[in-house]
């Protein structure tokens, strides 16, 4: 889990990004490679770029320039539902689930049959309805299946949503500041998840500000500013790298 | 077309996009201050020229002198309107909710036109109403001259207001992000409120405008709300230089279009602007990321 | 589309930190658990369908004449378009104003393919859907590329464009003129007309309720529900949004304009101004809305009330504004107060009396003696100098009873 040789199986790789609203570079020209199988983190003083970056990988945004790859296949500028199906997974920084949708229904939206034939069957079919529970108990939420998913606390949400998006099953998963919001324990029960999940094959890309958790749960670490990635490697190294220091501090 | 009446053409566009573009001004500011699509908007412009014709009936003076009665009564009624229906929705749906909230007010003011003053047509005839100047060539008829004046003043003024004054930055702060403009301490409410107020009271001068030459009934609203609901669209929601540029291209172009297409085949550019629009920049030409998913 | 998540300020379980600007609202009261209730509520639900059913086959012989006979086939046709356009309001969460466009297509269409090429009367409404639906499918992926207020401008925008069109083309369309369309059974006398037409109708119901339902209860139908949540995130887990959203569309456009070619079939006196009328689409969203959009039969009962309020507004006054002033009111009512629905805020509102009154009835008499007995001790003993050596019988007897229901109250919220 946390090798520090080159992966021979490719990840995600971005090949000079850039996005410009306005006047303003949000991302500028960003080239970086993500490690496939480790825990990887995106970190980066404020207006660094990092959600767009993410924005952009994920589909949500056309980059104007650059590429993205996944696992060797380019997926730049494609509708998030394709890039998802080709085993992205992502969170969003504000939780976002269904409001109206039970807790069990939430799940079931991301179910992985696609195919034309099977759309019109029940949605509750069993084996999406048992895969759907298996996640739901993993992140300890079973119990709420039934309960709509505005009623559940803003953790609760959160873990929510962790469940539906591994209901796609996706390869790689990449969270928008999961410790966003949430208190010391909650913190700790999505780390653990993060870690049990890795040590089972998924690889993370993690943007996150809390630097006790980057710390200690990510093996690789990107640090972002000014819109391109300025520093990489694991932790210890990055935490000393005095270039983070000053794009941290402004000096 | 001869010269002429491509010159006649042009210039009637121009007096036209004037007055499509004071009320698509209107228009959006609704939308740019509470992200309401006020369909009542147009129902309230037939009103005010009701208003403007049920004034010249009864006193005989010009009706142009009701927009002493009919600018505030409407500014007044935008802020009730604001504060009393808009913000009784949730936020969640806001946009959604104030479509159909707005639209039973346009019907419900078709309604009452309708039983106060029953659906016949009704014209106003003044002293002027026949006349016409000539302008190198071309006749223009004087009430469409004054309607066109009256619309140029109100957005040079409306123009001041936003860019000069206090208020206008106040307006235009809480346009462009809400949240930001209450962090530096502005009232967003109140400006909401009186924003509506003023979109009101650009339907109230246009409705004057309007008055003045055209048969009005009261279901004619609606043929006002699609051009002027293309109008902002294709300008860019929220944006209003954009809404202007836009109510002025397609306000000639109309004109241009009524001589060898007619009346009803050259009201149809709106639509087709809209669908073109969509398919090639759904946020609209001017308009900024406001526009883009509402 | 709407996605601000709401929380609720203590969920059950886990501990919860509010992230600094997350919208609290009040919670729904959760559904009483247990199964004996749910069998009731499917038995009642049953019985209520077949007693609708049996209503809806015996109405023309319980129609005192033929005027009210013909309300019906009017109101049953609003149910048909209520509920087509549900596979959009419904699924989607889009709301289309303009739904009327695709009912007068259809109904145009129809009546033009019989009398300029005489088609046989009922191919010619299944020719005019499959017309309709081939439409529908540029005309939706232009409207769908935007959303919320852009969509509902778009739909009013297409509808009043149809309108100009359809006048225009006076020399095909008649015009304002109007367009008569031949009656397919000739020989049939007024009521026996209306009689078969209420019934092609009624089956026309069934079947896109039959349609709304499968695609309800399917999987294509909760991933078109989780776009109504939030369309994005929808996108984010794989749903394919766009091409999702033509679907229902599409069907939408279709069920509707079987609807309008039906209509035209019955009615035979097709407008410009009433078939592509911007208020009957209000009608149609009023109608979906007050019944609630999230069940099958909601925009029945929407049409059933709307219908009938309509139908009365024109037999005690006439053809005047005063509907349009009553229905602008209904709908207002309905945005401001019921924005789920009559039946979903009648339910809430029956809830809200409810748990505290049915709390009270579930305790037995013995229970309530036996709560008052241990409050009195409990006073008595705080009256009681305090006595830490007491020893545990003495605790025990004091010690107030905890009535287990009320700790399973808490337990429930």
């Amino acid at each position: 889990m946390t090798t520090t040789a080159q992966p021979s199986v490719r990840s995600l790789e971005t090949v000079e990004l850039s996005k410009t609203f306005g006047g303003v570079r949000a991302v500028d020209g960003a080239s970086a490679t993500f490690r496939h199988g480790m825990i990887n983190a995106l970190i980066g003083p404020n207006g660094s770029g990092k959600t767009t970056f993410f924005n952009c990988v994920t589909g949500m945004i056309k980059p104007d320039s650059g590429r993205v790859t996944y696992r060797g296949r380019d997926i730049t500028g494609k509708a998030p539902h394709t890039i998802a199906r080709a085993g992205l997974g992502r969170s969003f920084q504000l939780c976002r689930i269904f409001s109206r949708m039970t807790v069990l229904e939430n799940l079931l939206v991301a179910s992985r049959e696609h195919g034309r034939g099977r759309l019109l069957r029940g949605s509750h079919a069993s084996q999406d309805v048992e895969r759907a529970r298996g996640l739901l108990a993993r992140v300890g939420i079973e119990h709420l299946e039934a309960i709509e998913a505005r009623n559940l606390s803003y953790g609760q949400q959160k873990l929510l949503e962790l469940a539906g998006v591994l209901m796609g099953d996706p390869d790689t998963i990449l969270l928008d500041e999961p410790a966003g919001g949430v208190n010391p324990a909650l913190i700790g029960r999505i780390s653990s998840l993060v870690s049990e999940l890795n040590a089972e094959g998924k690889t993370f890309l993690i943007v996150e500000h809390n630097m006790d958790l980057v710390m200690s749960l990510c093996d690789h670490v990107i640090v972002f500013d000014q819109g391109r990635p300025i520093a990489e490697g694991p932790p210890s190294v990055v935490q000393a790298d005095s270039r983070v220091l000053e794009a941290y501090l402004g000096v | 077309m001869s010269t002429t009446l491509l010159f006649q053409s042009l210039v009637l566009g121009v007096l036209l996009g004037g007055l499509y573009a004071l009320l698509a001004a209107g228009l959006t500011l609704y939308f740019g201050v509470m992200r309401v699509v006020m369909i009542a908007h147009s129902a309230f412009l037939v009103l005010a020229a009701y208003l403007a014709w049920f004034f010249t009936t009864q006193t005989g003076i010009d009706p142009l002198v009701s927009l002493v009665i009919t600018v505030p009564l409407f500014f007044v009624l935008g802020i009730g309107m604001q504060r009393l229906l808009i913000t009784r929705l949730r936020p969640e749906s806001l946009t959604m909710m104030s479509v159909l909230l707005t639209f039973a007010v346009a019907l419900f003011i078709e309604g009452m036109i309708g039983l106060t003053w029953s659906g016949t047509q009704r014209r106003i005839q003044l002293g002027y109403s026949g006349s016409s100047l000539e302008f190198f060539g071309a006749q223009i008829a004087v009430v469409k001259l004054i309607a066109f004046a009256l619309a140029a003043v109100s957005l040079v003024l409306l123009y001041v207001l936003l860019k000069k004054t206090q208020f206008g930055k106040a307006l235009r702060a809480t346009i462009q992000h809400k949240e930001a403009a209450q962090l530096i301490g502005i009232n967003t409410d109140r400006v909401a409120g009186l924003g509506f107020g003023l979109g009101l009271a650009t339907a109230a001068i246009g409705g004057t405008a309007l008055s003045l030459d055209a048969t009005i009934y009261p279901s004619l609203h609606w043929a006002w709300i699609g051009p002027l609901m293309a109008i902002i669209v294709v300008g860019g929601l929220g944006s209003i230089p954009g809404a202007a540029i836009a109510a002025m291209v397609l306000g000639i172009s109309q004109s241009l279009l009524q001589v060898p297409l007619g009346t009803t085949w050259a009201q149809t550019i709106f639509y087709v602007a809209l669908f073109a629009t969509l398919m090639v920049r759904p946020q609209g030409f001017f308009g900024g990321r406001l526009a883009q998913r509402f | 589309m709407p996605s601000a998540s709401s929380t609720a300020p203590d969920g059950p379980g886990v501990d919860s930190t509010l992230e600094p600007g997350a919208v609290r609202t009040a919670p729904t009261p959760l559904p009483p658990p247990g199964g004996r209730r749910s069998l009731a509520v499917r038995i009642a639900r049953v019985v209520a369908l077949a007693v609708g059913a049996a209503l809806v086959l015996a109405f023309p012989a319980l129609a005192p004449n033929a005027y009210v006979l013909s309300s019906g086939v009017i109101i049953l046709s609003y149910a048909v378009l209520a509920t087509s356009w549900n596979f959009v309001g419904g699924f989607t969460g889009y709301i289309s104003l303009g739904h009327a466009a695709y009912f007068g297509l259809g109904a145009y269409g129809t009546g033009l393919l019989i009398t300029k090429a005489g088609v046989p009367s009922f191919v010619a409404i299944g020719l005019s859907a499959l017309i309709v639906l081939l439409i529908a499918v540029p005309i939706g992926i232009a409207s769908l590329r935007v959303r919320g207020a852009s969509f509902v401008i778009v739909s009013i925008a297409f509808v009043l464009i149809l309108q100009l069109v359809f006048q225009a083309l006076g020399s095909i369309t008649g015009g304002s003129l109007g367009l008569t369309v031949p009656r397919p059974f000739p020989g049939l006398l007024r009521p026996e007309h209306h009689r078969v037409f209420f019934y092609l109708f009624a089956t026309l119901l069934v079947f896109v309720l039959l349609t709304w339902w499968l695609i309800d209860r399917s999987r294509f139908g909760t991933r078109l529900k989780a776009v109504r949540e939030d369309e994005d995130k929808a996108e984010s887990l794989g749903v394919p949004t766009r091409n999702y959203k033509l679907v229902a569309f599409v069907v939408s456009a279709t069920s509707t304009a079987l609807a309008g070619g039906l209509y035209a079939l019955w009615f035979g006196d097709l407008d410009p101004i009433f078939q592509f009328s911007i208020l009957l689409g209000a009608y149609i969203v009023l109608m979906a809305l007050l019944g609630g959009v999230r069940n099958v039969f909601g925009p029945v009962v929407g049409a059933l009330v709307v219908g009938v309020g309509l139908e009365f507004f024109k037999v005690n006054f006439g053809n005047t504004q005063f509907h349009l002033v009553a229905v602008a009111m209904l709908l207002g009512i309905v945005v401001l107060f019921m924005p789920d629905g009559v039946i979903p805020a009648a339910v809430a509102l029956v809830r809200r009396f409810g748990p505290q009154a049915a709390s009270i009835r579930e305790l037995s008499a013995a229970e309530l003696a036996e709560r008052e007995r241990g409050v009195r001790a409990a006073a008595a003993a705080r009256a009681r100098p305090a006595d830490h050596g007491a020893s545990a019988a003495d605790g025990d007897r004091d010690r107030p009873h905890e009535d287990p229901r009320t700790t399973g109250d808490q337990e429930e919220r």
